[in-house]
């Protein structure tokens, strides 16, 4: 356990480092509403997205989970283009937010559980499943939308989860971390949440003490599908059209999110907080990049310097190696708690 | 517990360092802010026109000037550099939308907070102040085939390519050209609208087929970047330099080969340096609170007399008349 903590203070750490330097840079506008405000309500699709992938990290055995964006994209065009067909967004608003939202859910949840049964019945590795089931999706997303950009427009309902804000907070936030909440929950007190975690540590051993195994991982997709879809709902409301390729890049962010939240590639361990610091991490990092004014090309450069960095101090002990005296006695010396 | 806070601190220390290094300086400035936001950095097309707005800001120290682009062709990219930037609080944004439809939820947003919003590339963007085009996209068309009937002697076989049948601009430009090819008799249109999907080598397999089914064909006007390098291959492997016409849009450094060697006649461009000085010139226009008027001098090459209407949505749509013709004699002004 003692690994954990050490993640998550360190993680801390980073956030609180990354604000005061936003501070001293910008001279304060780093830190003021306006900002934080718009900072919070770019992180919830990547964050989501980054959920999904751990969550099919810890169910071991090479799990990943490619097809999010991919899904999330669709899950918004097939639902504008169905539900604009029968109801008119400007006209009846709050009808058409909820039966866009439905939709949309639907339609992850249904990609999702397409992952889990071709992963679990026809035990195709998942990153090649999840590799074909993103191009039949994006593939699916053009067909349906003809390759152009699809309006949703801004009814009632879906346009305040985009733009309003309850206590300054904006909602779109409020859904991240109400959704995080959630998964946090079902992973610490659901026999689900036992489950995988024990399976991806050792999955024979889980299949010989009689776990459900295709019914946990199909769970695991179908949740990742899920949160997919609600990104997808985010886009529209955000933005007012969804695209088919949209966020072609946030593939790779969201696995670079999950690894350095310390979510195991190997399987059997996440936690659903890391994930969520780790996410705000980046999106801190990513804004004050650009408020700064650099090139967008030193971001990658310091994702992967931070990333790097996290693998290190994860895997090696550097404190140790910093200070050669301590060397010797340091690497399995079990470590107490984080200091509060 | 040490070695605990230790790690803590060693980590955070990699980290600190990591980020000193990659941080610049930010100043805060009195002067109004016009951030340029391009599709992609780092590609030859917007690093000419980083060069115009390094330029304009040379020209005009009164105004803060500066580029910056996503390193990815991803228009969620580009969406979160604008949102930071509205959030940073600049007063203008001078915008190359990878996809105008991602942009528009943002772009509202911005404009309510009272940041002037120009656009480029974007002539059915709604929510904008103004959208800033190098030429009126009939008058190019019509000027590309006019080129392509003047070197074909007004007679012969010619034909078209787009970039795709979706792509409203390539048809509207082919569209213009069969207009004008109305005006001369002999001229007559063979298989018309070929799709070249921007891809060189594709575009070099489908014109050597042309010219195997119309061997006497006499020309070729081409709308996507590379189309004139695929076609001028397949006419200069044929050996039909100088015999067969093609004129197109191109860009000068990757067409000058074909230029010397005579397989294109001409390309048609327009240069993303001035594009650039023009949209920043408008934003400050904007912002002085001045008014944008038909027949207006911008100070900007191409741009001296431009014509504005009303674009799509509240804002105007401002149409230069940057378009450049170059042939082999002329390229070497614009190397780019």
């Amino acid at each position: 356990m003692q690994k954990t903590g050490g993640q998550l203070a360190m993680l801390v750490v980073i956030n609180s480092l990354l604000l005061v330097a936003g501070a001293l840079i910008s001279g304060g506008t780093f830190l003021s509403v306006f900002n934080l405000q718009s900072m919070a309500s770019q992180v919830p699709e990547i964050g989501l997205l980054a959920i999904g992938v751990m969550l099919a990290m810890c169910a071991g055995n090479g799990g990943i989970d490619l097809s999010g964006i991919a899904l999330a994209n669709l899950s918004g065009v097939l639902s504008a283009v169905i539900v604009s067909s029968f109801l008119s967004a400007t006209e009846s608003g709050a009808a058409f937010s909820l039966a866009f939202i439905a939709g949309a859910l639907l339609v992850g949840f249904a990609g999702g559980v397409i992952n889990g049964l071709l992963i679990s019945r026809l035990n195709i590795t998942p990153i090649l499943c999840t590799l074909g089931t993103q191009m039949a999706f994006m593939g699916l997303a053009v067909v349906v939308s003809s390759g152009k950009a699809v309006t949703v427009g801004s009814p009632a309902l879906l346009s305040s989860i985009g733009n309003d804000m309850i206590a300054a907070v904006p909602i779109s936030f409020f859904v991240f971390v109400l959704v995080a909440g959630v998964v946090a929950a079902l992973l610490k007190f659901t026999p689900y949440g036992l489950w995988l975690m024990l399976m991806g540590t050792n999955p024979k051993a889980a299949v010989y003490a009689g776990f459900p195994k295709n019914g946990v991982i199909i769970a695991t997709y179908a949740i990742s599908g899920t949160l997919s879809a609600l990104v997808g709902v985010i886009i529209a409301a955000r933005n007012v059209n969804v695209k088919f390729d949209y966020g072609s890049s946030y593939l790779l962010i969201a696995i670079l999110i999950a690894v350095m939240a310390g979510v195991k590639p190997e399987g059997g361990y996440g936690r659903v907080i890391c994930v969520v610091l780790s996410a705000i991490a980046l999106q801190l990092m990513s804004s004050l990049l650009n408020f700064s004014g650099l090139s967008n090309f030193v971001r990658d450069f310091a994702w992967g310097l931070l990333l790097l960095t996290f693998l290190a101090v994860g895997r090696y002990d550097i404190a140790g190696f910093l200070s050669p005296g301590r060397r010797s006695q340091t690497p399995s010396v079990p470590v107490p708690q984080a200091p509060k | 517990m040490k070695s605990f806070s230790k790690k803590v601190l060693a980590g955070t220390t990699v980290a600190a360092v990591a980020l000193a290094g990659s941080i610049g300086t930010l100043v805060a400035q009195e002067k109004p802010v016009i951030a340029t936001v391009v599709k992609i950095s780092g590609i030859p097309w917007f690093d000419r026109m980083n060069t115009g707005v390094v330029a304009y800001q040379e020209a005009n120290p009164g105004v803060v000037a500066s580029q910056s682009g996503p390193a990815t062709a991803d228009s969620a990219q580009q969406l979160q550099i604008v949102n930071d930037l509205v959030a940073k609080g600049v007063n203008a944004l001078a915008v190359v939308p990878m996809d105008p439809a991602v942009l528009e939820g943002t772009f509202q947003r911005a404009m309510e907070r009272g940041i002037v919003v120009v656009t480029h590339e974007a002539d059915n963007q709604t929510n904008t102040n103004a959208d800033v085009e190098a030429f009126d996209n009939a008058d190019y068309g019509a000027a590309l085939n006019e080129r392509l009937a003047e070197c074909m002697g007004k007679e012969g076989k010619w034909t078209t390519f787009v970039g795709s049948l979706g792509s409203r601009t390539h048809m509207q430009w082919v569209g213009a050209g069969e207009e004008n090819a109305k005006k001369y008799t002999g001229m007559e249109l063979v298989d018309p609208n070929n799709e070249s999907f921007d891809d060189a080598n594709g575009t070099y397999e489908k014109a050597k087929e042309i010219l195997r089914k119309h061997p006497d064909i006499k020309g070729f006007q081409t709308s996507a970047g590379n189309d004139v390098l695929g076609v001028g291959r397949a006419i200069d492997e044929a050996g039909l330099s100088g015999k067969v016409c093609l004129v197109g849009t191109g860009l000068p450094n990757p067409s000058s080969d074909l230029l010397e060697s005579g397989a294109i006649t001409a390309i048609g461009f327009w240069d993303p340096q001035k594009a650039g000085m023009a949209m920043n010139a408008v934003a400050k226009l904007l912002l002085e609170k001045k008014d944008v008027t038909d027949g207006m001098d911008l100070g900007v090459e191409g741009y001296n007399k431009v014509s504005v209407k009303q674009g799509p949505g509240k804002g105007l749509l401002i149409l230069g008349n940057g378009m450049v013709l170059a042939d082999k004699a002329t390229y070497k002004e614009h190397l780019f």
